[in-house]
C-alpha cells in the first residue's frame, strides 16, 4: 500500500508552533509511506493540485494530511482525492491545528507530538475501508411550528414554492403576538391591518395544510424523513359543520369566569369563544375549565343556538402523523411576568413595581391592547383601574432585561422602539398628556429607527429620563414612581397615572420541553441555539431543522420576517434534490456473532436497531439478532461502545482501525 | 421429593415439556446435573441441599434449546429451579436470550445449599451466596413444590471481606488482586458456568484486534478478570458459580458482589429481580445519580 502525507502548515497556524518541514521529513520513513510533502496552505487550489498529482504520479492508494481540523477541510481533501481517483473514505486528517499547534507552545514538543498524530493517522488509514455514500430519499413537506407572523411567513414562502406545509398552532388561532400589537414602528401602520391578510392566505392556500389548537408531540427521524406525530386537541366544535357565524360565543351565559388572553387579560372571553374577531380559522373553542356543561351536565345553551349542529361536547383530542423533510421551528417569545418570582426560575423579579397589585401597572403587551382601536378600551387611553383617562404615564425601559441582578444579562432589543412607539401613540391621542421614560441607554439600531426616537422625544415632547426606578407606591390614586435621573445626578419622583413596564422577552414556557421533543439545543435562557452564531445563523446544530423568529433570540418583525424567509430557503435547499447524500459511517453488526441481547437497541438515541430473525435453510428462525437500519443511524457508535461481545461495529471507525491508531502511539 | 418426579412424569407424559433439566443423586452428599427426556427416568430426580449447580446456565446452550424442537414445533424446557436460578432465568428473558413460554419452571422453595459436596448442612457449611439471600421462595414459577425451613443464620463472610479489601490502601488492593488474578490459568470454567455469559463469541476470543491478552500472565489476566466483572455488573444475579468453577479459587465473588452492592445503591437495582424492569444497563432516567461518573 502506498500512502502519501502532506502536511499544511495553515499559514502561520501550524508553522508557528510545529516545524512542519521537520514532520514531513520524519513521516517520509513510516512503512507504507510513499511520499511526505509539507506546504504552506494545503487547502488552496495549488495544494490540492500537489496533493492531486502525487496521487496519480506516486500511484498512491491513501492519503494522510496534517492539517485543521476535519470539520474545516475534510470535505475539501476528500474532494481533491476522489478527483485523483481515490476512495474519499481512505483520506485521513490528523489534526495538527486544533489539537496540536494551538494548545501548545514548546516547538520541539509540539513537532513531536505532531508527528505522533500522522503516525497513527497512517496506521489507520491502511487499515480504512473504502466506502460509498449512502443515498437516502427526503420527503418533499415542510412542518412549521408556531403560526405567529415568522411561522406565517415560513409557511407561505415553502408554500408559494410549490411543497406542503403542515403548520402547527398551538393557540386556536394563528396571528401569534403580531395580532395583538396596535400599531407598528417606525412607520406607525396598523398591525392587523399588514397581518390578517397573511393570516387569511395561509388559510387559503392549497399547498398548506393548517392545524391550530395543536401541539407537536413526537418527532422521529432524521433529515429528510421526519416522522411526526401532532396531538389536535379537541376544540369540543366540529370543524367541518362550524361556519363561523359566532352565535355560540354571543349567546354563552359564562360572561366572567375567564380571563381573555387575547386582551392579555384586560377582558373577559366566554367559555365557548374564539380569541379575537379576525381569527384563522373563524371557528371557536370550549374551554372545558369553565363551561357549565362540563361541571354540571346542564345548559348547553351553545348546542340550542348553532343551526349547525357542529357542538360536540364529546370531541376528544386525536393524533395524527405526518411524514415531513424539514422542520421550522417558528416558536416566538413571551413577556416576562414581574408579578412574582417564576417558579425554579434563575431571576428574581420586580415586586417593587407592583405588577399584578396595583391594576394601573402594565406591561407592554397590555398597554398594546390598551392602544389597540379593536381593544377592551377601543383605542381610547383609559386606565385598568378606573377608566379614566391617564394625564401622566410613566414609561420603564429594561425592566428584566440587560440586569444581571434581578433579571436576564441580554437585551431583548425591542423595548427601546415599542416604549418609544407608545409614549408618541400616547401623546398623539392626549394632547395635554404627559409621558416620561426611564431609560438605560437608547438602543435603536435600525433602519428609521434612531429617527423615530428623535422624533418622539424632539416632536411629541416624550419626556426622557436616563436612569432607573427603584420604587413604587400607590398614593390617592396616583402611582408615586421613584427613581434616579443619572445625567441630573438627582432623584426623581413623578406621580403618574398609569405605568407601563417594558417587561423582558423571554422564551416560552415549554420551549425547553420542545427542543427536547425535537431534539436541537437551547441555551440557558430557553432561546434555540443556531448551528453557527455568524455563518449559520437560521440552522440548528440537527439536521434538517431550522430556526425562524424570537425563539432563537429576541426579535422585531422585520428581523423575524426575514429569518422566516432565509428558514423557507434552507427548507427549500434541501428540497432541491431528490436524494440526500449521507455519509456512510453507519454500524453493522456482525450477524455470526450476535448474541441477541438488544442491548444495542436499548441504548441507540435514534431508534436505528432492529430486530432481524435468522432463518436457516428450511426457513426456521433459529436466532434474533439485531439489525441496524442505515437510514436512521447517525454514526454515534454508542452501540459499538456497548455492545459486551464486541459483534457490531462502526465503518470508518472499525476496532481494528482504532486499535492500530492506538498502538501507534 | 416424591411430587417433584410426579410433576415431571406429567409433564414429559403429556408432552408439555420436552425435557426437565434437573438434579440426580450421585451419593448420599452430591448430586449431579441430568437432562430428563423420558417419563420413566423422571424418578430420577431429586432436590436437596447439595443442588448446588444453577442450571439456568443449561438454557443458553444451544443444544440444549434444540432438544425443545420435536418434529416442527417447539416444546417448553422444564427446569428444576432454585429461587436464586429463577432471578438468572429473569434476566436472560430480559436480556432476549429467552422467552417466558419457552420454560416450564419447577420452581423449588429453598433455605440455602452447602458450600461443596460432602459436607453435613449446617450453619457453618451454608454456601457464601445464601447468607444474605432473601428469596426463599421463587418470585415466578409454573409449579412451586418443596417444603419452607428457615434457613440458618450467619454473617455475611463475602461482604465482609468486601470491607476488608476496601479498608486497603491502593497499592495493598492491587497487590491483593495481582496475586489472586495471578492464579489464573484462563480456563474460562468461570464463564461457562456463568449463566449470563451467553455471548457466542465472547470478547476476550476476538482476535481482530485483541481486546483481552489471551496468555495467563498478569495483564492479560488482569483485563479478564475485571472485564468480565464489568460486563456482570447490575447484570451479575450472584449465584456464585463462578467461583464454585472455578479451580484456582479465585475470589470472583468479592468482584461481582462489590458491583451488585453499587448497583443496589446508587440505582436501587438488583438484576433479575422483576421482569417488568428494564435492565439497568441500557436504560436512562434523568433522575439517575451522576455520582458514578464524575
Amino acid at each position: 500500500m502506498k500512502i502519501g502525507v502532506f502536511i499544511c502548515h495553515c499559514g502561520e497556524n501550524i508553522g508557528r508552533t510545529v516545524d512542519c518541514p521537520r514532520v514531513s521529513k520524519a513521516c517520509q520513513w513510516l512503512p507504507g509511506v510513499e511520499v511526505s510533502l509539507d506546504y504552506k496552505y494545503m487547502c488552496s487550489d495549488p495544494g490540492q493540485n500537489m496533493i492531486k498529482d502525487e496521487i496519480r504520479k506516486k500511484k498512491l492508494d491513501a492519503i494522510v494530511v496534517g492539517s485543521c481540523s476535519p470539520h474545516m477541510h475534510e470535505k475539501t481533501f476528500r474532494k481533491a482525492a476522489v478527483d485523483a481517483g481515490i476512495n474519499p473514505f481512505l483520506v485521513e486528517i490528523a489534526n495538527l491545528r486544533e489539537h496540536c499547534s494551538w494548545v501548545h507552545d514548546d516547538i520541539d514538543a509540539a513537532t513531536d507530538k505532531a508527528i505522533d498524530l500522522v503516525r497513527m493517522a497512517v496506521e489507520k488509514v491502511k487499515r480504512n475501508q473504502p466506502l460509498t455514500t449512502i443515498e437516502v430519499p427526503v420527503t418533499k413537506r415542510t412542518l412549521v411550528i408556531g403560526g405567529g407572523i415568522a411561522g406565517i411567513q415560513a409557511a407561505l414562502d415553502v408554500a408559494n414554492a410549490g411543497y406542503e406545509v403542515v403548520l402547527v398552532e398551538k393557540e386556536p388561532s394563528i396571528g401569534g403576538h403580531m395580532s395583538q400589537l396596535s400599531e407598528t414602528f417606525p412607520t406607525l401602520d396598523c398591525s392587523q391591518c399588514i397581518l390578517t391578510p397573511r393570516m387569511v392566505e395561509v388559510y387559503q392556500h392549497p399547498k398548506i395544510k393548517l392545524m391550530t389548537y395543536s401541539e407537536v408531540e413526537k418527532v422521529e427521524g432524521f433529515i429528510g424523513n421526519f416522522t411526526v406525530t401532532i396531538r389536535k386537541k379537541a376544540r369540543h366544535i366540529d370543524e367541518s359543520k362550524c361556519t363561523g357565524c359566532g352565535l355560540c360565543t354571543t349567546k354563552c351565559p359564562v360572561k366572567k369566569k375567564a380571563f381573555n388572553s387575547f386582551e392579555e387579560n384586560l377582558a373577559y372571553r366566554p367559555a365557548v369563544y374564539v380569541p379575537f374577531p379576525q381569527a384563522v380559522p373563524n371557528i371557536p373553542v370550549i374551554d372545558e375549565t369553565v363551561c357549565t356543561y362540563y361541571k354540571t351536565g346542564k345548559c348547553q345553551m351553545c348546542v340550542k343556538v348553532c343551526g349547525r349542529e357542529a357542538i360536540s361536547f364529546d370531541q376528544q383530542d386525536t393524533l395524527v402523523t405526518e411524514e415531513i423533510g424539514a422542520i421550522i421551528v417558528a416558536t416566538g417569545y413571551k413577556l416576562y411576568n414581574i408579578e412574582k418570582k417564576p417558579e425554579g426560575s434563575m431571576i428574581k423579579g420586580y415586586g417593587e413595581y407592583g405588577y399584578g397589585k396595583y391594576k394601573d401597572v402594565v406591561d407592554g403587551l397590555q398597554f398594546e391592547r390598551i392602544a389597540s382601536a379593536s381593544g377592551p378600551t377601543s383605542g381610547e387611553f383609559k386606565r385598568p383601574s378606573d377608566g379614566k383617562e391617564p394625564k401622566k404615564i410613566v414609561f420603564i425601559q429594561c425592566v428584566g432585561s440587560r440586569d444581571d441582578s434581578k433579571g436576564f444579562s441580554y437585551c431583548s432589543k425591542i423595548c427601546c422602539m415599542y416604549t418609544a412607539k407608545h409614549a408618541m401613540l400616547y401623546k398623539h391621542k392626549v394632547h395635554d398628556g404627559e409621558a416620561y421614560v426611564f431609560y438605560m441607554d437608547i438602543r435603536s439600531g435600525g433602519k428609521m429607527y434612531e429617527e423615530f426616537v428623535r422624533r418622539a422625544i424632539e416632536e411629541d415632547g416624550v419626556k426622557y429620563i436616563r436612569g432607573r426606578v427603584s420604587k413604587i407606591t400607590e398614593k390617592n390614586g396616583k402611582y408615586i414612581v421613584k427613581g434616579e435621573d443619572t445625567l441630573a445626578s438627582m432623584p426623581i419622583e413623578i406621580d403618574a397615572d398609569m405605568v407601563v413596564l417594558a417587561t423582558a422577552m423571554i422564551a416560552q414556557t415549554e420551549a425547553s420541553e420542545l427542543a427536547q421533543t425535537i431534539g436541537i439545543p437551547y441555551d440557558k435562557y430557553g432561546f434555540y441555539n443556531e448551528a453557527h452564531p455568524k455563518l449559520r445563523p437560521i440552522e440548528s446544530t440537527t439536521g434538517g431543522v431550522f430556526l425562524a423568529g424570537a425563539c432563537q433570540s429576541p426579535k422585531d418583525i422585520p428581523e423575524s420576517v426575514a429569518m422566516a424567509s432565509a428558514a423557507a430557503a434552507k427548507a427549500m435547499v434541501l428540497f432541491g434534490s431528490d436524494k440526500l447524500e449521507r455519509e456512510p459511517v453507519v454500524a453493522k453488526v456482525n450477524e455470526l456473532f450476535c448474541a441477541g441481547c438488544f442491548l444495542c437497541k436499548k441504548v441507540c438515541p435514534y431508534g436505528a436497531v432492529e430486530v432481524k430473525e435468522m432463518k436457516d435453510r428450511n426457513g426456521v428462525v433459529y436466532k434474533e439478532i439485531a439489525y441496524v437500519n442505515e437510514g436512521l443511524c447517525q454514526g454515534c457508535g454508542t452501540c459499538t461502545a456497548s455492545c459486551p461481545s464486541k459483534s457490531i461495529e462502526l465503518a470508518g471507525f472499525n476496532n481494528e482501525e482504532v486499535f492500530a491508531q492506538i498502538a501507534a502511539l | 421429593m416424591e411430587e417433584l418426579k410426579k410433576l415431571a412424569k406429567e409433564l414429559l407424559e403429556n408432552k408439555t415439556v420436552a425435557a426437565v433439566i434437573g438434579y440426580q443423586q450421585v451419593d448420599d452428599k452430591r448430586t449431579k446435573p441430568i437432562i430428563v427426556t423420558t417419563p420413566e427416568d423422571a424418578s430420577k430426580l431429586v432436590f436437596n441441599e447439595y443442588c448446588l449447580n444453577n442450571l439456568a446456565v443449561y438454557l443458553t446452550k444451544a443444544r440444549i434449546k434444540n432438544l425443545a424442537k420435536q418434529n416442527g414445533t417447539t416444546l417448553k424446557l422444564g427446569i428444576v429451579a432454585k429461587p436464586c436460578d429463577i432471578h438468572a432465568i429473569v434476566a436472560l428473558i430480559q436480556e432476549s436470550q429467552l422467552k417466558r413460554e419457552d420454560v416450564y419452571i419447577i420452581g423449588m422453595n429453598c433455605h440455602g445449599v452447602v458450600k461443596d459436596y460432602g459436607m453435613d448442612f449446617s450453619g457453618e457449611t451454608l454456601a457464601t451466596k445464601c447468607t444474605p439471600c432473601d428469596s426463599h421462595k421463587p418470585l415466578y414459577s409454573d409449579s412451586n413444590l418443596g417444603e419452607v425451613k428457615d434457613t440458618p443464620k450467619v454473617s455475611d463472610e463475602v461482604l465482609e471481606k468486601i470491607q476488608a479489601v476496601e479498608k486497603m490502601s491502593h497499592k495493598e488492593r492491587f497487590e491483593y488482586f495481582k496475586k489472586e488474578f495471578d492464579k489464573c490459568i484462563k480456563c474460562y470454567a468461570c464463564r461457562a458456568a456463568c449463566p449470563l455469559c451467553y455471548c457466542q463469541r465472547c470478547i476476550t476470543d476476538k482476535t481482530v484486534p485483541r481486546w483481552v491478552e489471551s496468555s495467563p500472565h498478569s495483564r492479560g489476566n488482569f483485563s479478564w478478570n475485571v472485564v468480565r466483572a464489568f460486563h456482570l455488573s447490575g447484570r451479575c444475579i450472584g449465584c456464585g458459580e463462578c467461583e464454585r468453577a472455578c479451580p484456582m479459587d479465585i475470589p470472583l465473588s468479592l468482584l461481582n458482589r462489590r458491583m451488585t452492592e453499587t448497583a443496589k445503591q446508587a440505582f436501587a437495582y438488583v438484576s433479575g429481580r422483576s421482569l417488568d424492569t428494564p435492565t439497568l444497563v441500557g436504560s436512562y432516567d434523568v433522575k439517575d445519580s451522576d455520582e458514578l461518573f464524575m
